[in-house]
C-alpha cells in the first residue's frame, strides 16, 4: 500500500509542499477574480510591504519589470487561477498595476481604428 | 520449639512434689487414726488408710500428669495459633507486597514486551525475596500475567486494526491529494473548475486529518515523511489547509526558521488540531491570530482566538485531557462522543516533546502556546519561504531578473498597442500537456517556445509564434504565415516591402478575431489603400 505512494512522491517532488493551493488563494470560493488574461502585463508599483503574503512579495519583486501573468504563473509554479487570485488582491491594494488593457474584453472601436488608419495613410 | 520444651522440664519436679502432699496427708491421717484407735480396729484402719493413701497417690499422680499434659497441649495450641497468625500476617504482607511491588514490576515488564514466563523468571526467580514464593501465589501471579497479556494482545490488535484502517484512508487521501494537485495544475486556466477542485481538495485534506488523528490515537506515528526541512511558515499553512475554516486564520510575524523533516508532519498535525479548536470554539466572524517567535527553548507558536473565554473549570478539564493523553491514555478513555483534538495533541506532544499550554487570551478567548523544541529547528538552507517560492522558483527568481533583461525590454518597447503578443510561457514545471491546453484556450496555434536561457528559464523567440502581435512589426521576416493568414492579396504583396496599411489592417482583422471573413471586402480596401499610398 505504501509503495505506490512512495513512487508517486518520488515521481513528483513538486508536490511535497505541505500547504494546499486553497490556502494560498485564501478564499474558499476563489472570490471574484479581476479580469486578468494570461497575457496581461503586470508591473509592481511599490516594494513589497511586510504584510503581504510571501507569494505576493515575490510577485512584487518579480514585477519590477513588467511581466505577463503567464510568466508569473510559471516562475512561481502556481496555477494560473491561483496567480490571478493573488494578483486580484494586489490590484485591490494597489500594489501592482496591470498595464495592458484586456484585449479580449475590450475590442477596439473599429471606426476609431479606421480613422487612425486613414490618418496614417494621409501622412 | 525451645519454648515448647522448657515448661514441661519445669513442671517435672512439681509432679512428684504435688503428689507428695496429699500422700503425706493421707499417710499422716492414717497414722493418726491408727494411733487413735485401738486394738482390733487398728488393722482395718491401717489397711484402709494404706489403700486410701495408695489410691490418693495414684490419683494425684494421674491428675497431675493429666494437668501437665493439658498444660502442654494448651501451650502447644497457643504456639500453633501464634505460628498460624504469624503465617497469616506474612501472607497478608506478601499479598500486599505482590500487589504493590511485584505485579506492577511484572506488568511493566509485560508491557515492554516480555512474555509472562520471561517475566516470572526475571521478576520472581531472579529475586531472592520472591524466590521461595509459595506455589499458590506463583500460580496466582502467573494467571494474572496471562490475563493481562491476553488483554494487551487484544487491545494491541484492536489498535492495530484501527491504525491499519487509518493508514489505508491516509494512502487514499494522499493519492487523491496528489491527483487533485495535478488536476489543479491542469485546469488552472479555468477558474470555475479550479475553484471546485480547490473545494474538493479541502474536503480531502479534512478527511486526511481525521485519518491521521485515528492513527495517532492508535499509537502510531504520523506516516507522512518530509524528506527536507520545511519552513515554519509552510508548516503553519499546511496546518491551516487541514482545518475547515482556514480563511479565518491570520499568520503574523512567523519566525524564519525551518522545521526538520521528521518533525514536520507531527507539527502540522498538532497545529492543525489547535487551530481547529480555536476556529471551532470562537464566533465565526472573529479571526484567529497565529504568531511564532523564537524563545530560549525553541519556537513558541501562539494561537489566539477571540472566542468565549475559557473558564477555569473548562481550562482544567482541557489540561486534564491533555495530561491524560500525555500519560498515554488509550482509545477507551475517549468516551462516547470523542473529542479527539486534545487527545491527539497530547499524544503527539508526548511523542515529540512538544509543550502545550492553554491560557486565557488577553482579548477574551483562548491562547494556546505550543513550544517546539530547538532540536526540531534548523536554520540551515530551507527550500524557501513558502509554497511556490520553494525549491524550484526561489533560485530562478534571482536569475530571471537578469534573464528578463533581454526578454522584457523589447516587449516593453512595443508594449503600447499590443502586449497581447506575449504568449504563455511554459514554465519550468509545466506539464507537457499544458501548452496545448493553453493554446486551445487562446484559440491560436501552439506556441513555439523554446529556447532556454542559461538560468533554465524559457525564452521566447521574438518572432513567429505570436500571430496577433507579429503583424506589429512589418520589418520582421514573420511575413509568410501572416500573409497566408490575411488573404491572398496580402500574400502576393508580402514578398517585398509591405505597405503600412497592410499590417494595420491585418491587426484589425486579428483583433476582431475574423481573419478570413471580410477578405473580399477588405481586398478592395487594400487595393484602394495601396493605390492611395502610391
Amino acid at each position: 500500500m505504501s509503495s505506490p505512494r512512495r513512487e508517486r512522491r518520488e515521481a513528483d517532488p513538486a508536490l511535497s509542499d505541505p500547504e494546499r493551493l486553497y490556502v494560498i488563494t485564501g478564499d474558499p470560493d476563489g472570490g471574484e477574480r479581476a479580469a486578468l488574461d494570461l497575457v496581461t502585463m503586470v508591473v509592481a508599483k511599490e516594494q513589497p510591504t511586510p504584510t503581504v503574503q510571501p507569494e505576493q512579495a515575490v510577485i512584487l519583486r518579480l514585477c519590477q519589470a513588467p511581466l505577463s501573468v503567464a510568466e508569473i504563473s510559471a516562475y512561481l509554479s502556481l496555477p494560473f487561477s491561483v496567480v490571478t487570485s493573488l494578483l486580484t488582491e494586489l490590484l485591490a491594494s494597489e500594489l501592482i498595476e496591470s498595464r495592458a488593457p484586456i484585449v479580449r474584453a475590450t475590442l477596439p472601436d473599429r471606426s476609431l481604428l479606421e480613422a487612425v488608419m486613414h490618418g496614417l495613410q494621409k501622412l | 520449639m525451645a519454648r515448647a520444651e522448657s515448661p514441661p522440664t519445669h513442671r517435672e519436679i512439681p509432679l512428684a512434689r504435688a503428689a507428695l502432699l496429699p500422700v503425706l496427708l493421707t499417710a499422716g491421717a492414717t497414722a493418726a487414726a491408727a494411733a487413735l484407735v485401738s486394738g482390733a480396729t487398728r488393722v482395718p484402719v491401717v489397711s484402709c488408710g494404706a489403700v486410701t493413701t495408695v489410691v490418693v497417690a495414684a490419683l494425684t499422680v494421674a491428675l497431675a500428669r493429666r494437668a501437665r499434659a493439658m498444660r502442654r497441649q494448651r501451650a502447644e495450641y497457643e504456639h500453633r495459633l501464634a505460628v498460624l497468625e504469624h503465617r497469616l500476617a506474612t501472607h497478608d504482607e506478601e499479598a500486599i507486597r505482590i500487589n504493590k511491588e511485584l505485579l506492577p514490576a511484572a506488568i511493566h515488564r509485560l508491557r515492554v514486551g516480555n512474555s509472562p514466563d520471561e517475566v516470572l523468571r526475571d521478576i520472581v526467580d531472579a529475586d531472592e525475596v520472591y524466590r521461595d514464593l509459595p506455589e499458590a501465589q506463583r500460580a496466582l501471579v502467573r494467571t494474572v500475567l496471562n490475563i493481562i497479556d491476553n488483554e494487551e494482545a487484544m487491545r494491541d490488535s484492536a489498535q492495530r486494526a484501527f491504525v491499519n484502517v487509518a493508514r489505508r484512508v491516509q494512502a487514499i487521501v494522499h493519492r487523491q491529494a496528489s491527483e487533485l494537485r495535478e488536476m489543479e495544475e491542469h485546469h488552472g486556466r479555468n477558474p470555475d473548475v479550479f475553484d471546485d477542485l480547490l473545494r474538493i481538495d479541502h474536503g480531502t485534506a479534512l478527511i486526511g486529518r481525521l485519518a491521521d488523528s485515528i492513527a495517532v490515537l492508535g499509537g502510531a506515528r504520523p506516516s507522512r515523511q518530509w524528506p527536507k526541512p520545511v519552513p515554519l511558515f509552510s508548516v503553519l499553512r499546511g496546518a491551516m489547509s487541514r482545518i475547515l475554516e482556514y480563511p479565518r486564520v491570520d499568520l503574523h510575524s512567523i519566525a524564519k526558521v525551518a522545521i526538520i523533516g521528521t518533525a514536520v508532519e507531527p507539527l502540522i498535525h498538532v497545529c492543525a488540531e489547535l487551530l481547529d479548536n480555536a476556529t471551532r470554539y470562537s464566533p465565526p466572524q472573529t479571526r484567529v491570530h497565529v504568531t511564532a517567535v523564537e524563545v530560549q527553548t525553541g519556537i513558541a507558536i501562539e494561537i489566539e482566538d477571540g472566542g468565549v473565554s475559557l473558564s477555569e473549570e473548562a481550562r482544567a478539564r482541557a489540561e486534564n485531557m491533555l495530561a491524560r493523553a500525555q500519560a498515554g491514555s488509550s482509545m477507551n478513555d475517549l468516551g462516547e462522543s470523542p473529542r479527539l483534538g486534545m487527545a491527539v495533541v497530547g499524544r503527539l506532544s508526548r511523542m515529540y516533546d512538544l509543550q502545550v499550554s492553554l491560557r486565557q487570551s488577553a482579548y477574551g478567548g483562548v491562547r494556546a502556546v505550543l513550544v517546539v523544541p530547538r532540536a526540531m529547528i534548523t536554520t540551515g538552507p530551507a527550500p524557501g519561504i513558502a509554497h511556490g517560492i520553494g525549491a524550484t522558483s526561489r533560485p530562478t527568481s534571482d536569475i530571471d531578473v537578469a534573464g528578463m533583461k533581454h526578454v522584457v525590454p523589447p516587449r516593453s518597447k512595443r508594449r503600447k498597442p499590443l502586449p497581447v503578443e506575449a504568449r504563455p510561457a511554459t514554465g519550468p514545471v509545466a506539464s507537457d500537456s499544458r501548452p496545448v491546453a493553453a493554446s486551445a484556450a487562446m484559440g491560436d496555434d501552439a506556441p513555439v517556445v523554446t529556447e532556454w536561457t542559461a538560468g533554465g528559464l524559457p525564452q521566447r523567440r521574438s518572432r513567429g509564434r505570436a500571430p496577433l502581435g507579429s503583424h506589429n512589426l512589418p520589418a520582421q521576416p514573420a511575413a509568410p504565415p501572416s500573409g497566408q493568414r490575411n488573404g491572398h492579396a496580402n500574400g502576393s504583396d508580402s514578398g517585398k516591402e509591405q505597405p503600412p496599411g497592410l499590417w494595420l489592417e491585418a491587426f484589425t482583422n486579428a483583433v476582431n478575431g475574423v481573419p478570413q471573413e471580410p477578405r473580399t471586402g477588405e481586398d478592395t480596401d487594400d487595393a484602394w489603400d495601396k493605390g492611395d499610398l502610391k
